[in-house]
């Protein structure tokens, strides 16, 4: 049985393995999301969730959960336009600019 | 009486040691055996783990901390006694028997997956190096008197150049740092980085990695991050860990 280790930036876990150690304190909750909700083995139990579809009310914690990256894949990038809108919306909104833009140059007989 | 469901944490060798930690909705932890696997499961109420419930529960973020906390300690308890394969959170089943259906599934890839982790934990390391300012003394607005406009737009070309200098100097030290620690381990995974606005960290996250690492080499590893910090002062490097397999006991092999 191998010594308890301790991280070396001296915060985060204490050893899962070899004895009764306390934690010094709580991991990181960002961390621990990162990991439980998009690692570990994923089969299909019988309760049907999409753990990254989570509307939470706090963005903050939306943008832990799931990298930028990820979150652009599926359509969050809010903060690349407006915060109001999702990228789906913000594509009706761009038509709808143009569509106006095109309305307006018609009626002023270009 | 409302229907219970079976929650399932973790999937470690037989014979296994039921662990001592507290279960999810008040349950207890019992070991269900499929052949040569042990299944760490929890009896939940299907009112609050079912598809409505958690679907109502999951945008609660204390609930979500309450829950994550709680899958992740039980977990780390069973990692304390033999190889785990950690699951993800919510993987609910109607009965004891439709889980090990499931596992008889995926029985080989199971095996396969608890034999790669044994007797080693998973370790994350970061880098964040600090944001180069944007350009300075240059104002946003109209050039200063003193100025000419040529000499603005140089400073800010100037500006921009040593910004994209030190983006390309953050990126090849996070290189640096993942080749020097992955040649020590037995296996890495690159992640994307976190946003760094979110994490409280001020700057660039130029690496975010998951090393797994030999139970007795965790000391030797710990070090070499220390040593990789104090070498690269102008970076914040971080090992935290021991963590159990979450990125390295995944049914796909690597």
């Amino acid at each position: 049985m191998t010594e308890p280790v301790a991280s070396s930036s001296g915060s985060g876990r204490a050893p899962a393995y070899g004895g009764a150690s306390a934690r010094p304190e709580p991991a990181n909750l960002a961390d621990i999301l990162e990991r439980v909700l998009d690692k570990g083995v994923i089969i299909a139990g019988d309760i049907r969730v999409n753990l990254l579809d989570i509307e939470l009310l706090t963005i903050k914690i939306r943008l832990l959960i799931v990298s930028v990256d990820k979150a652009m894949e599926m359509g969050i990038d809010w903060w690349q336009h407006d915060p109001m809108l999702t990228s789906g919306e913000q594509g009706l909104a761009e038509e709808n600019k143009r569509l106006r833009e095109r309305v307006e140059a018609l009626e002023s007989g270009d | 009486m409302t229907d219970r469901g079976t929650y399932l944490y973790a999937v470690t060798r037989a014979p296994a040691v039921t662990p001592d930690v507290a279960a999810l909705d008040n349950g207890t932890i019992r070991l269900v055996e499929h052949r040569d696997l042990v299944a760490v499961v929890s009896g939940v109420d299907l009112a609050d783990y079912g598809e409505q419930g958690l679907r109502t529960h999951l945008e609660d973020i204390r609930w979500l901390e309450r829950v994550a906390r709680g899958h992740d300690a039980v977990v780390a308890a069973v990692a304390a006694s033999g190889p785990v394969a950690p699951f993800r959170l919510a993987t609910v089943f109607f009965d004891d028997v439709r889980m090990r259906a499931r596992l008889d599934e995926c029985y080989p890839a199971l095996l396969r997956a608890l034999e790669r982790v044994e007797g080693r934990m998973e370790w994350s390391v970061k880098a964040v190096v600090p944001q180069v300012g944007e350009g300075g003394d240059v104002a946003a607005d109209s050039p200063p008197p003193q100025l000419s406009g040529a000499d603005y737009l140089a400073r800010k070309r100037d500006a921009k150049q040593q910004r994209e200098a030190a983006a390309d100097r953050g990126a090849a030290l996070g290189d640096t740092l993942h080749q020097t620690l992955s040649s020590t381990v037995v296996a890495s995974r690159r992640l994307p980085a976190q946003d760094v606005r979110l994490t409280g960290h001020k700057g660039t996250m130029v690496l975010n990695a998951a090393y797994l690492v030999d139970n007795e080499a965790a000391q030797a590893f710990t070090d070499l991050v220390a040593e990789l910090r104090s070498q690269n002062p102008e970076a914040v490097v971080e090992a935290h860990g021991p963590w159990p397999p979450y990125s390295f006991a995944t049914l796909d092999d690597p």
